[in-house]
């Protein structure tokens, strides 16, 4: 097992943080996203007209699923069969910003955005600023991608 | 060419309650009226003045818009649609306010909505009519087999017939006990999903034990109300369905006949939500027996129009007072006046809150930033040429609102900022063009500092404004403590930190920033609580303005999101792009998906793109440049015409 590591612990834990990027991210997102779908398509029965407008509060939790691809494909770039384990564990510590960053923000975004979805069905003329209390979170998500992109490429093995 | 907030002045008019009318009337063709609400005037409490009270004849123009709306909701459902494009091509009609009333009255709209109204619940009616109609063939059918009379069945002298049904699952044992008897018929009509339909010719001597073994098999009797046989019956009803369609059908012509009216009825209610308008503008006023009072508010530009329509309307029995509206007055309505480029802006200043009467119109200061982020966020030379040329070519050939035209425009001066930022970054559609200034995907690091500049740059930019304003107001020591300490501490703190970080400040001007930013610095904390009376009061607040260098430190990094956002949308572009190249090598079907994934994932990203860019640019607007300073919170100029929903009026 030890041997086994010290060849391709490397390869592998870097392989790990990718998928873990993509994987957490992608599950806050899918939670988000799929939360503001099931109130949107409530608000659909009396209001389909208001369907653009819920749609971009719906698309809001969704962006920490791709920033959290967009780094699993630079940490994918950088692999090699027979890279050590320490630039591997390199890798994978890059990743974990936007990994757990993203999976936490995008589930908040969704819920602010399902309070933005009431607000939309009550009052329209103000739903822009739903939206705009949802992006203040994904800020945070913004962060967290900035430094898993510094992270990866800061250090050259 | 005027930007800023539309300067006002206040009038006080007295006038006779009987020329109230006459003066709404044409105060309402001037439209640059803002009435105060004199209910809330504290001042004129004691005056022993009464509310001027309109409700009847409110309720009784209620009642007419509701009515034409509807008429208009109806007919709208028969109209046949021009084609999406031809009728944006066209737009809607436009009138001049004065021809409205002339226009509307000689419309008898209120025949026509009696005709369309009438039309409509007869057609309601004849929908209801065909479905009673269709569930009573639905009741005969089953018996349809039964060629006899109905009536004919109570004929028979020696046997008895029965209609009714049997539960399905029991026709075995039914038709085995029944077998035990000798002079009685039994038939199956027509089966449904759970039941029998049966008929039974039982001899009377029997009469007695069949109605025995029926009711252990939870026969259940039929009774049929007609008495001629059922296929003429069904027959007869079909024929009454067939009219009633032809009737609803004629009722549809008659209604398509009416969709001409449809402009009519939309410039009557047009002219009826006017009136209304002007009926409700006279609850703000006050009233003695015989005198109206009346304050409100008007661009003071405009004051010579004003007197003159209040001359004329009025046969110079009246009292008009006009003054420059206080400064301060917080009753004083915000209009914004902006060019051409910063009014395409100015929803975004109407999101946040207008601006009091006492601070400055930021729209103008906004938009070039706001522009500039948005495409440094974008960043595609591909992507911003089909913006421009998507929103020049609606420019050019719809027929649009003013308001429709600014919200293209919004969007056509973006477009120029993303061609300059795909240009810097060399990047169309994420493929690298030949020139490239900057490579985003590889310098990101230099694309991270050129964003934290731009803050820098965007943060000082609104401080310079706070400042501006207070020295504007005569406020020049509030300038220097709020915004010359600020500019002192971090100015020194930056160069402190590039120092400490870099070789690339001399030593000398290192000594010099550390020396002005600790003058900022206790600038700041002698001067930041300067609104409390006590001098502990003092020390701490200004500590706490000291605290808040804090949050500038958050502010520059939120500039990041200028980096971030262009960077992931070029990644997701160019993932789209490998993802195409993969599926171009496996020959001509994978050619065909490959143009369809492209087009369908750039097309997304594209839209995903704007978005973020939209929204960021917001947010940095709101919270990182209005924070240093914009209060907002004035009240939006009212006219007095309402604003048109259907026609388009000058």
């Amino acid at each position: 097992m030890a041997d086994f590591m010290l060849n391709y612990g490397g390869v592998v834990m870097g392989a790990f943080g990718a998928a873990l990027a993509v994987l957490l991210s992608g599950i806050g997102s899918a939670r988000g996203v799929g939360m503001v779908g099931e109130s949107s398509t409530a608000l659909m029965i009396e209001q389909p007209e208001k369907f653009g407008k819920s749609l971009v509060l719906q698309l809001l939790p969704g962006t920490q699923g791709l920033y959290g691809f967009v780094i699993a494909l630079l940490a994918l770039g950088q692999l090699t069969a027979n890279m050590s384990l320490s630039q591997g564990m390199f890798i994978f510590m890059s990743c974990l910003p936007i990994a757990i960053g993203g999976w936490t923000s995008a589930v908040f975004q969704g819920r602010v955005a399902v309070s933005g979805v009431n607000l939309l069905a009550k009052n329209d003329e103000q739903a822009t600023k739903g939206i705009i209390y949802a992006v203040m979170v994904e800020t945070y998500a913004l962060l967290a991608f900035v430094i898993s992109l510094i992270l990866l490429n800061a250090v050259s093995f | 060419m005027q930007m800023a907030i539309v300067k006002m002045s206040k009038f006080n008019l007295l006038v006779f309650n009987s020329d109230r009318e006459n003066l709404l009337h044409e105060l309402q063709k001037f439209n640059y009226v803002h009435f105060l609400d004199l209910k809330e005037d504290e001042s004129l409490e004691d005056y022993d003045l009464n509310i001027v009270e309109v409700p009847e004849s409110i309720v009784a123009v209620d009642e007419k818009i509701a009515k034409v709306r509807s008429a208009i909701n109806t007919l709208s459902k028969y109209q046949k649609k021009e084609t999406g494009l031809k009728a944006m091509q066209e737009g809607g009609e436009t009138i001049e306010f004065t021809e409205l009333e002339a226009k509307a009255s000689k419309i008898d709209y209120e025949t026509i909505c009696g005709q369309v109204l009438e039309l409509n619940s007869k057609m309601d009616e004849l929908g209801q009519e065909i479905a009673k109609t269709n569930a009573e063939i639905s009741e005969l059918n089953p018996w349809v087999k039964l060629e006899t009379p109905i009536k004919d069945l109570e004929l028979f002298k020696q046997v008895e017939a029965l209609l009714g049904t049997i539960p399905k699952k029991l026709r075995q044992n039914v038709e085995n006990d029944l077998s035990t008897t000798e002079y009685t018929y039994f038939e199956v009509l027509s089966e449904d999903k759970d039941n029998l339909n049966v008929l039974l010719l039982i001899h009377r001597d029997e009469l007695e034990k069949v109605r025995d073994i029926l009711r252990s098999y939870s026969f259940s009797n039929t009774k049929i109300n007609i008495e001629g046989d059922i296929a003429t019956e069904i027959a007869k009803f079909e024929e009454e369905i067939n009219q009633l369609k032809e009737m609803i059908f004629q009722n549809k012509g008659r209604l398509e006949n009416l969709t001409e009216e449809l402009s009519s009825l939309q410039i009557v209610y047009e002219y009826l939500m006017n009136v209304k308008l002007k009926l409700s503008a006279s609850e703000n006023f006050l009233k003695t027996d015989n005198i109206n009072v009346i304050e409100g508010y008007i661009p003071t530009d405009m004051r010579e129009e004003f007197t003159q329509v209040v001359k004329d309307s009025l046969n110079n029995l009246y009292y008009l007072e006009l003054e420059e509206a206080d400064k301060d007055d917080e009753n004083v309505p915000i209009l914004l006046k902006n060019s051409k480029f910063s009014r395409s802006f100015q929803s975004i200043t109407q999101m946040y809150a207008l601006p009091n009467y006492n601070e400055i119109d930021p729209t103008p200061l906004l938009a070039p930033f706001y522009s500039f982020f948005f495409g440094m966020m974008v960043a595609d030379l591909g992507y911003g040429l089909l913006l421009f040329m998507a929103t020049a070519f609606v420019l050019r050939v719809f027929n649009l609102t003013e308001e429709q035209k600014d919200t293209i425009r919004f969007f056509y001066y973006h477009s120029i900022f993303t061609i300059l930022w795909g240009l810097i970054y060399g990047s169309f559609f994420s493929f690298t063009l030949p020139i490239q200034i900057l490579d985003s995907a590889t310098q990101y690091n230099q694309v991270l500092i050129i964003s934290i500049v731009f803050g820098i740059i965007h943060i000082y930019f609104g401080l310079g404004v706070n400042g501006y304003m207070s020295l504007r107001d005569g406020r020049p020591l509030d300038a220097l403590f709020d915004v010359g300490f600020w500019y002192m501490a971090l100015t020194g703190g930056i160069i402190l930190l590039l120092s400490a970080a870099t070789s690339l400040i001399p030593e000398g001007v290192a000594t010099v920033s550390k020396y002005v930013m600790i003058v900022g610095m206790v600038g700041i904390v002698l001067t930041g609580g300067r609104s409390s009376s006590n001098i502990g009061g003092r020390l701490a607040g200004g500590l706490y303005e000291l605290y808040g260098i804090s949050s500038y430190v958050g502010d520059f990094v939120s500039y990041s999101r200028l980096m971030a956002l262009g960077l992931s949308g070029g990644f997701i572009a160019s993932a789209i792009n490998d993802m195409v190249f993969m599926l171009f090598d496996l020959g001509i079907i994978g050619i065909i998906f490959g143009v369809i994934i492209f087009i369908i994932g750039q097309s997304f990203n594209l839209f995903l793109s704007l978005l973020s860019a939209y929204v960021h640019s917001i947010r940095l607007a709101y919270v990182e440049f209005f924070g240093k300073f914009y209060e907002g919170g004035g009240k939006a100029f009212k006219f007095l015409r309402s604003k048109p929903k259907y026609i388009s009026i000058k």
